[in-house]
């Protein structure tokens, strides 16, 4: 794929390069001069244009009318939603995607029409609450940007479910039990199946249900 | 007594909020509390001190009942972002923008969003001088 990276910071770079070892072709746009010069002599392989992105001739510079994917990286929203909406309505790019510096900025992106504007403050602070939650519940993995969590639950000897037989049990709508882990074994859960205390339950469940699940497997938040 | 908007208040803003305060109902929003401040003492309107990249502000200026936004930031990218929301999600009657660069003011003009640019005025009112 051709994708065009507007804005060299820190999270523009590391993902050209990512891409780049992924074999993607990578074309990068900044407005500082000084380091555009040096990324051109570190970087090999990889288009490096010196401009302001916002300006639709430095972005036909980058060939964007060719790229699959605009990702816009700059730290000003109002230049992100410039550069994914030019790219866009003016050289037909299908695809952009946009970080999102200011979380109460996502209304404008969404009214701008940019495809995917990722939250980072919002996705990194629900990332840092769960892992200073003090609870049973270890979330295993997160998938579309930690909307389902895989999390896996401790049950406690006097959890309101031990000793239970799985149908008997109301799980919160939009959960379900994957596997339970017992010892060596690992049980994949049906209606007869019951819970002991020591097991450890793997569920899967939408990230703001999780504390019901956390509620109903445990007892307490 | 219309409702007028205005974003962006150093320069051009404040001489349009001072003449237009006397008779229309006038609102100003700055993210400088000096700007605000440097407003004449006989302007006669509200004023917002907050970002105005942000719906929130927007709401609060009361742009829903508003029947011009003038956006004069010095921020081009701002004036056309803001400008292209208040349009759409508000419908203002009349949306007025000032963007320095003519090939932005070409690519962004549409029906009922009048993008200025100074140069090009300037320039205008030069000719006529001949």
């Amino acid at each position: 794929m051709y994708i065009v990276i507007a804005g060299a910071g820190r999270l523009g770079l590391v993902l050209a390069k990512k891409l780049k070892e992924d074999k993607h072709q990578v074309c990068i746009i900044d407005k500082n001069e000084t380091l555009c010069n040096r990324l051109a002599r570190e970087l090999n392989g990889m288009l490096i244009i010196y401009g302001d992105a916002t300006y639709p001739d430095i972005l036909k510079e980058a060939k964007i009318e060719k790229a699959d994917v605009c990702v816009s990286a700059a730290s000003s929203d109002e230049d992100n939603i410039i550069i994914c909406y030019l790219a866009k309505e003016l050289f037909g790019v299908k695809r952009t995607v946009a970080r999102v510096n200011d979380p109460k900025h996502i209304p404008l992106y969404k009214y701008m029409k940019v495809d995917n504007p990722v939250d980072s403050t919002s996705i990194i602070a629900r990332v840092v609450e769960e892992e200073a939650s003090f609870t049973d519940v270890v979330n295993l993995f997160s998938i579309k940007k930690g909307r389902l969590s895989i999390v896996r639950v401790d049950i406690p000897e006097d959890s309101p479910v031990a000793n239970k037989v799985l149908k008997d049990i109301k799980l919160p709508p939009n959960s379900v039990l994957v596997s339970i882990l017992r010892g060596p074994d690992i049980i994949i859960p049906y209606g007869s199946t019951v819970i002991l205390p020591g097991d450890e339950v793997i569920a899967a469940t939408l990230i703001n249900l999780e504390k019901n699940l956390t509620k109903k497997l445990i007892g307490k938040i | 007594m219309k409702y007028v908007i205005i974003i962006g208040c150093s320069k051009t803003g404040k001489v349009l909020a001072e003449d237009l305060s006397a008779t229309e109902n006038v609102v100003v929003v700055d993210r400088s509390l000096k700007v605000l401040d440097s407003l004449r003492e006989d302007f006669n309107g509200k004023k917002i001190w907050a970002d105005a990249l942000d719906i929130n502000t927007i709401e609060q200026a009361g742009t829903k009942e508003a029947d011009a936004v003038f956006l004069l930031t010095g921020n081009d990218n701002l004036n056309l972002v803001m400008g292209k929301v208040i349009k759409r999600k508000y419908e203002v009657e009349k949306v007025v923008l000032q963007v320095s660069d003519s090939l932005k003011k070409r690519i962004f003009s549409e029906e009922g969003l009048t993008i200025v640019n100074r140069t090009y005025l300037i320039s205008e009112v030069l000719k006529k001088c001949i």
